[in-house]
């Protein structure tokens, strides 16, 4: 029966319930997208692995490295394979319908990044075709490539003299394991632009903006990273080497202090909703004071109507965080899709769903506490007293 | 009469492993005292009171006279500054706030003037809930409420909420969740203040009934000069101590 009391309660006022179960939920959600917008940052940092490093220029990421760096750091004593990359800069139909592509070492590049996984295609035509080009689910999804179609890219760094958009020959679909990269990039062979800018049909920077690096099994990344550093101090162009890890950091930081407005917007919202629920249970646990009196009055213990009080915060609290976490779940894939490019690694992962959850508890327990600790002080005389 | 037959078992058996004659509430200078506005307020005054077993008594007494404090103190809802209340066989001061809610449970039933429903819960349910602090079942429990609420004569409000009820029925639920655990002892506390006369009678005669068919022992507090008239014994108290103590009829 006193379990039967705590949601007959949370009926009394129905609208009350209502309202604060929605906040509650609306809070939740909130919190859970905002924290999934955090996390998404810097998947590419978590997931990183520190078998690959990440040749750069020195001055800038966008100096590019010159070509013959590539056989030099071939050669370095425990380089397993290195893949160049370069980024394109182009865009499909329109400037606003962008999408990452970059140029690189096919068959290097997969091969270091056993992440990737075509999943429609052909991997040796990747590899074999001169313009074929893999595209991630997410960009094949959106604009509807199918393995064999024709992407036109117009170039804006790298620009083909005839004045034609780059065509790409999709030769798969690729989806990935985890959070290396995204799923919105389309990549081709380096070669292509390379022999296009060295033919005099394309126009743009020579070299490739990064070299990546696969190292052996069980060498020291950083006495590699050094040694690289090392071996371009003197030019032609110095470098600066780096974890797969410091890289995408990188990119992180770029984006400023996002990360810390996303959290103290969430911390907010987290210390509105807890005064917000606190301030209703404060006033059910005043308006059912003389109900816990008449308990305590036929023999109920205190702490029998502590639970009751306690169990009307928890259950409140659980169900507008309940709520708030289905939908959550629910829209995830439609805000992913809405969010696009920009954080390519959004998603409700089951450690959110699981501090939301354990969130919606922790609010319902301290909201509940205070009229609970409250009523259990009450004596029936006083409640009878102070009720009438 | 099944119902009545039902409640009135364990009270027979009460009244028969004891003299007829037994006190149920022995109260030995009682002594109650507040503190408002800095001044020591002295509501009951060195008080001697005894109640025997069976008995139907009414406190008297004007507003402020200490009547409600006297019940709180028998029913183990308050504590004496001073002296003895020894309440069927217990002594209240030496129990603690768990011990005296345990005790509450099993040996009292309490009748509220404002009745003090629970308003969520349907009047099976306010009567059912004294009886969730006992070993019985589920449906026992219902049983239970179902024959009390039998013998009150609202069987058939059962499913029927606080809100829903007129002041007479609500107050005989509260009556019926009063003596549902079948008590040694039911106190009331003005049980018929908020009523009209033809409820306050019946109220009174349900506790009369009560009295004289199963046995109970009957406190009431009262300012009803009609409601004392039907007790078997009426005291006054005024300031905190006994005007007159002597049998009503």
């Amino acid at each position: 029966m006193p379990t039967l009391l705590i949601f007959r309660n949370l009926l009394r006022h129905k609208l009350r319930t209502a309202l604060t179960v929605g906040s509650l939920a609306i809070a939740v959600f909130l919190l859970c997208v905002l924290r999934a917008l955090v996390v998404s940052l810097d998947a590419g940092v978590r997931n990183s692995t520190s078998d690959r490093l990440i040749v750069q220029s020195a001055v800038s990421l966008f100096v590019n490295l010159p070509a013959s760096y590539l056989g030099k750091l071939q050669a370095v004593e425990g380089v397993d394979s290195v893949a160049r990359l370069q980024w394109f800069g182009g865009y499909y139909q329109d400037p606003s319908s962008f999408f990452g592509q970059f140029g690189v070492d096919p068959e290097e590049f997969l091969d270091m990044y056993p992440e990737f996984k075509i999943v429609d295609g052909s991997r040796e035509r990747f590899l074999s075709e001169r313009t074929a080009c893999i595209v991630g689910r997410q960009t094949a999804d959106r604009y509807g490539f199918k393995v064999g179609d024709t992407v036109p890219i117009i170039g804006t760094i790298f620009q083909r003299l005839d004045g034609t958009p780059w065509e790409f020959q999709v030769a798969g679909i690729y989806e990935l394991d985890s959070i290396v990269w995204d799923e919105t990039t389309i990549f081709f062979p380096f070669e292509y632009l390379e022999e296009s800018l060295e033919g005099g049909t394309a126009s743009g920077p020579p070299g490739s903006g990064v070299i990546y690096m696969h190292l052996a099994e069980g060498v020291n990344p950083v006495n590699i990273a050094a040694e690289v550093d090392g071996l371009f101090e003197n030019g032609p162009q110095r470098v600066q080497t780096t974890t797969e890890a410091e890289f995408n950091a990188q990119f992180v930081s770029m984006v400023g202090n996002i990360p810390f407005f996303v959290t103290t917007i969430g911390g907010g919202v987290l210390a509105a909703i807890l005064l917000a629920v606190i301030n209703t249970m404060l006033l059910s646990g005043r308006e059912q004071r003389h109900d816990m009196g008449v308990l305590k009055a036929l023999g109920f213990s205190d702490w029998a109507v502590f639970g009751v009080m306690l169990g009307q915060g928890v259950v409140l609290c659980v169900l507008g965080g309940g709520v708030g976490i289905g939908l959550a779940q629910l829209s995830a894939p439609e805000i992913a899709k809405l969010l696009g490019t920009m954080f390519p690694g959004f998603e409700m992962t089951s450690e959110i769903l699981t501090s939301a959850c354990t969130l919606s508890l922790g609010i319902g327990l301290l909201s509940g506490a205070l009229p609970a600790a409250a009523t259990r002080k009450l004596m029936a005389v006083d409640a009878f007293r102070r009720g009438a | 009469m099944d119902s009545a037959c039902a409640l009135s078992a364990k009270g027979n058996q009460n009244m028969s492993s004891t003299t007829a004659t037994r006190a149920v509430v022995d109260l030995n200078g009682v002594t109650r005292a507040y503190s408002r506005g800095g001044e020591r307020l002295v509501v009951l005054d060195a008080l001697d009171f005894t109640i025997e077993e069976g008995d139907r008594v009414a406190i008297m007494g004007p507003s402020g006279s200490g009547k409600t404090t006297l019940l709180n103190l028998i029913g183990g809802l308050d504590k004496p500054g001073s002296g003895s209340v020894r309440v069927a066989g217990e002594e209240l001061t030496e129990l603690s706030p768990p011990e005296l809610a345990r005790w509450r449970a099993g040996n009292v039933g309490i009748v509220f003037q404002g009745f003090n429903l629970i308003p969520v819960l349907s009047a099976q349910e306010n009567v059912e809930l004294p009886l969730l602090l006992t070993r019985l079942s589920r449906s026992e429990r219902r049983a239970h409420a179902a024959h009390a609420l039998e013998l009150v004569g609202l069987a058939d409000r059962a499913s029927h909420r606080p809100g829903q009820l007129s002041g007479g029925q609500e107050q005989r639920v509260a009556i019926a969740r009063a003596i549902v655990s079948d008590p040694t002892l039911i106190l009331a506390d003005e049980p018929t203040g908020d009523l009209d006369r033809a409820s306050a009678d019946s109220v009174m005669a349900l506790l009369a009934r009560l009295n004289e068919e199963l046995g109970k022992t009957v406190v009431i507090v009262t300012h009803d000069p009609l409601a004392a008239a039907s007790a078997k014994r009426s005291v006054h108290l005024d300031k905190g101590r006994w005007k007159s103590d002597g049998e009503s009829a």
